[in-house]
């Protein structure tokens, strides 16, 4: 001691120093560790923030902003606009074309027909075609095409020039009365003409169908048809509607009948009339329109009630199904007396006029978008912009009011992702999914619900099969195996674990399914013959005289057990076409002759369908994927049991299985939930297995024998096409987001269970 | 090494004045030997236990007292490539008989283990476990047994008003009671105690000492401890061992007051283990 003491020089106090190096490695270490573990919590929180800020378009409303209206002349009765809105026009009632620049409000051009003696009695414009229909005075109808040609002018800013072509006066209705109203439409087979006029005090539609048959030259062939009178059955008729399709027509009378009329041969036939507001005071229809796709009608009513009424395909009395309109929604109460149904370019939007507001809604969802002053008393003619980007409006005193629309996602609501909606054309309300068809007019639609019901479902048939599988041999390996067969198969059970779950997926789909189809009964009767016959092999065994057994040793039981339910399962699988001859035997549809298939019998008894992808498939490869996670940490916790439990409650005289089942199991649940936790995790947040061997068919069936979309697999197969900033690309997040929050809500819940469990089962 | 000559079952003397006493080998262990796979843990031991008495084992770590005590319930059966020579016999009955379920082996003979090892249920759960096991399900018997068992192992005062609580919650001490109290239950014949005070402290150690006194007037004890003081206290016979060979067994006072080996006397004097 003295000696220590004597050389405290200054060299040998250094031994106690801490190098400097020593501790910056400490301090950077620490840094280096708490920026790791912030890093994380600000991931997680970084992508949930990203999946809301990519999901919150979706619930913003419309913007709609009004714009300074131009003047036009008094006395406009219609009006149109090129694709910009750069060079509007109106239409006097005399036919004459006034065009303006809407940035510098400079006349721009000024047409009038050139039809004397005749004159022009009725005006329509279509602007989204570029159409300005006349009715002459004497029942004929006179075409003027404006169309807009690019300039530039001297300092390079872009001008559009109006251009406009009156075509030759085709002679429609009866040439004794002026034309009061004019309408065109056209399809592939042709274009429909229909003018509107008074004779003898009673109303009279006419139409005239134009043929035109594309040469092979391309050359239009157009060949007149003869004037046809429409609806002679009916008068008294206030408006008509003729949907841009010139496959049909609908007026609309003042006692508030609909009466719809469709194509027949060489005129129009009666369809179908409805009063949509038969029950209510006042059953007028006070103004109406017919949606983007022309399968949808809004009528308002005097006491501010819209319905939509649409075609869809409802059961006759005589067992047919035939398409006919009927009353699909109900929207809410407009402010006043419904004054004008307006309906958007390009989707399900309408404008509705009430009581001086303008409303904005959308046809399938119901939702009000926007709501604004409308500015004026009444509109001659409304028009969308063709990219639902602009909103005009022409009112009696020739202003043109204008308003910019900014609706990304109009179809967007609460309802369209979770709620029951009833699309136009389905015969009711549905969840469903369908993001695309080739349709410009197509609807689509996003209900995340049955993309929901394939996730649960196939979490579920994948833990119906993995669950009972990888616990009950975590159970065998940890407690009843021996230790030289534990250190082989649980390695071996964990580089199952890493197997590419694309290639699972691979080998279901093309591999498996075909496989399994043919022989499925063989297949189940296996199945289900291997539960009873480890319990009877259990039980046989049990019987056995204890002398017999001393020659296996413990952990060693296996090698009865596993040739002998083998062969029980053998046997199931050689019994499996008897049981489908004796149990599943139908009429084949095509033949007449019984035929033992069940897949038949299947489609036959249960109406269900049968797919050769289905939930049995994709349970049994997902199963495999989730086995060796469950397994592996379930083993962990049971090994960890302390062995001195083990012993107190052998000791105690418990059996094996008694030990096991009270003492064992109940000291390692928390760990056995976190597996099984984690199990629930991979099958929920599982994609190539579902994308390959599903079928991807967004269906709500709780039948085991079709397939299923996960919310996964919808991501992984939609989000290549999806548009961004498109509802489509948002609603596949808002997928995401709910797949987040599903794993989040679960995998919460389960670690409050687990440290419940922990707390009641821990162990000194 | 020295080889001593095992005292032979005959030479045993009954301690006059127990009331209890019983048959002299009601545990009998002939020529056993034990090998943990080649190692050879027991040579050739010959020990004769009397009925309702203590018996100590004692001797340095690793002597194979432990081996030996765990062998008289087979416990030792879970270990791998173990091997055996030699018979045990209690009551008469070879506890190796083919036809003899190792589990009523168990049931007749009860284990206390060096560490306690509550399970992680109630108290009261912990203390009819074995009648569980055996199937009993009437919950009068089963809490008439608890009390029982409780009050044999001192412990139901201190338990009485919280026997749903978690075992877990108890003191050191008690959980080890509570073994005790868990190992009597469903009635054994023999209670084998692995040095059932190495983790206590002396007061806890001296309630269960006075346990081992009263539950003698029931039980068969075997005991191994690594304490003389507490061999020579509670026990009726002592077997002195070292490495794997039984150098001793006597009488108590005999071991302890005038050995006749001088291993035991450097051993039970402190020279050496």
């Amino acid at each position: 001691m003295d000696k220590i003491d004597n050389q405290s020089s200054p060299a040998d106090a250094a031994r106690f120093d801490v190098r400097p190096m020593t501790l910056a490695v400490d301090r950077w270490m620490g840094r280096l560790i708490r920026f790791g573990g912030i890093g994380v919590v600000l991931a997680v929180f970084g992508m949930l923030a990203f999946l809301i800020f990519q999901i919150f378009p979706l619930f913003a409303g419309a913007k709609v902003q009004s714009v300074e209206p131009l003047l036009f002349p008094a006395g406009a009765v219609a009006f149109g606009e090129d694709e910009y809105g750069e060079v509007p026009f109106v239409c006097l009632a005399d036919g004459t074309l006034h065009f303006q620049d809407s940035r510098t409000g400079a006349k721009v051009l000024q047409w009038s027909p050139n039809v004397a003696p005749r004159r022009v009695t009725a005006v329509r414009s279509y602007p989204r075609d570029g159409l300005v229909l006349l009715g002459l005075s004497d029942g004929a109808v006179q075409e003027v095409r404006v169309s807009y040609r690019l300039a530039y002018d001297a300092s390079g800013t872009r001008r559009s020039e109006p251009v406009v072509n009156a075509a030759e006066p085709l002679t429609v209705g009866d040439g004794g009365a002026p034309c009061r109203d004019v309408w065109a439409a056209k399809n592939s087979g042709g274009r429909l003409f229909v003018v509107r006029q008074s004779l003898a005090g009673r109303e009279h539609l006419t139409g005239l169908l134009l043929a035109e048959r594309k040469g092979l030259g391309g050359k239009v062939r157009v060949t007149p048809g003869q004037p046809f009178p429409i609806a002679a059955d009916t008068v008294d008729f206030e408006q008509v509607l003729v949907p841009t399709t010139a496959d049909s027509l609908l007026l609309i009378r003042r006692d508030g009948e609909v009466r719809t009329y469709n194509e027949a041969g060489e005129g129009f036939a009666f369809l179908q009339s409805f009063r949509p507001f038969a029950g209510a005071a006042d059953p007028r229809v006070t103004s109406a329109g017919l949606i983007f796709g022309n399968v949808s009608l809004v009528v308002t009513g005097a006491e501010g009630q819209q319905h939509v009424w649409s075609l869809y395909p409802q059961l006759q009395p005589d067992g047919m199904s035939l398409r006919r309109w009927g009353r699909i929604h109900e929207g809410s109460v407009l402010p006043g007396v419904g004054q004008g149904v307006y309906a958007a370019e390009g989707n399900k939007c309408y404008l509705a006029l009430a009581g001086g507001k303008l409303r904005l809604h959308n046809m399938t969802t119901g939702s009000l978008r926007w709501e604004g002053e409308a500015g004026a008393q009444g509109f001659r003619q409304v028009a969308f912009g063709r990219n639902y980007d602009r909103l005009a409006a022409l009112d009696d005193q020739g202003r043109l009011l204008r308003w910019k629309i900014e609706d990304h996602h109009p179809e967007s609501s609460w309802a369209t992702y979770f709620g029951k909606i009833w699309y136009e054309g389905a015969s009711g309300p549905a969840y469903e999914w369908q993001s695309s068809a080739g349709s410009d007019e197509f609807e689509a639609k996003y209900s995340l619900v049955p993309l929901f019901y394939g996730t649960v479902k196939g979490t579920f048939y994948a833990l119906l099969f993995a669950l009972p599988i990888a616990l009950t041999a975590a159970v065998y390996v940890s407690q009843f195996l021996r230790p030289q067969f534990r250190q082989v198969v649980k390695p071996g059970m964990e580089i199952m674990a890493s197997l590419p779950s694309v290639v699972l997926g691979f080998l279901a789909g093309l591999w498996l399914a075909p496989l399994v189809d043919p022989c499925l009964i063989s297949l189940l009767c296996a199945l289900a013959a291997l539960a009873p016959a480890a319990i009877f092999a259990g039980y046989a065994w049990s019987k056995l005289p204890q002398r017999v057994r001393r020659q296996v040793a413990p952990g060693m039981e296996f090698l009865w057990l596993v040739p002998f339910v083998a062969g029980c399962a053998w046997l199931a699988w050689q019994a499996g076409p008897f049981v489908e001859a004796a149990c599943f035997t139908v009429k084949d549809v095509g033949t007449g002759l019984p035929i033992a298939d069940f897949r038949e019998w299947w489609r036959q008894t249960t109406g269900l369908s049968y797919d050769s992808r289905n939930s049995l498939v994709v349970g049994f490869v997902m199963g495999f994927a989730v086995i060796p996670i469950v397994f592996t940490i379930a083993e962990d916790a049971l090994s960890n049991v302390p062995t001195s439990l083990v012993s107190g409650s052998l000791a105690l005289g418990a059996s094996r299985w008694q030990t096991v089942w009270s003492v064992v199991i109940p000291t390692a649940i928390s760990g056995i939930v976190s597996a099984v936790m984690i199990g629930f995790g991979r099958a929920i947040g599982e994609t190539m297995i579902v994308v390959m061997a599903t079928g991807n068919t967004a269906v709500m069936e709780a039948n085991p024998f079709s397939g299923m979309r996960t919310l996964s697999a919808n991501i992984a197969v939609e989000l290549p096409e999806a548009a961004i900033g498109h509802t489509h690309y948002r609603a596949l997040f808002l997928g995401a987001c709910c797949l987040f929050l599903l794993t989040f809500v679960i995998n919460t819940l389960a670690e409050v269970l687990r440290q419940r469990l922990r707390e009641r089962y821990k162990v000194v | 090494m020295i080889t001593m000559n095992p005292p032979t079952p005959s030479r045993i003397q009954v301690r006059p004045g127990n009331p209890n006493e019983g048959r002299q080998d009601y545990i009998s262990i002939r020529d056993f030997g034990f090998w943990y796979g080649d190692k050879k843990a027991l040579d050739a031991i010959s020990v004769a236990i009397p009925e309702r008495q203590v018996v100590a084992f004692i001797g340095p770590s690793g002597c194979g007292k432990s081996t030996l005590l765990r062998n008289l319930n087979r416990m030792n059966d879970l270990i791998d490539g173990i091997r055996h020579e030699g018979e045990i016999t209690i009551n008469g009955r070879s506890i190796y008989d083919p036809g003899l379920e190792v589990i009523s082996l168990r049931r007749r003979v009860g284990m206390v283990f060096q560490k306690s090892n509550p399970f992680p249920k109630s108290i009261f759960e912990n203390v009819v476990y074995a009648l569980r096991v055996v199937g009993v399900k009437d919950r009068a018997l089963l809490e008439e047994a608890c009390e029982t068992s409780l009050r044999k192992a001192a412990l139901w005062d201190e338990v009485k008003d919280r026997l749903e609580d978690s075992a877990l919650g108890l003191s050191g001490g008690q959980m080890q009671r509570l073994c005790i109290a868990r190992a009597i239950a469903n009635r054994p014949e023999i209670l084998l105690m692995d040095e059932p005070c190495s983790a206590l402290d002396p007061i806890a150690t001296g309630k269960i000492e006075e346990l081992i006194h009263e539950l003698k007037a029931q039980f068969t004890i075997v005991i191994v401890t690594h304490s003389m003081q507490q061999a020579a206290r509670v026990s009726d016979r002592t077997a002195f061992f070292y490495l794997g060979k039984l150098i001793e067994y006597d009488k108590t006072e005999k071991v302890f007051m005038n050995p006749s080996q001088a291993q035991t006397e450097a051993y039970i004097s402190g020279r050496f283990g």
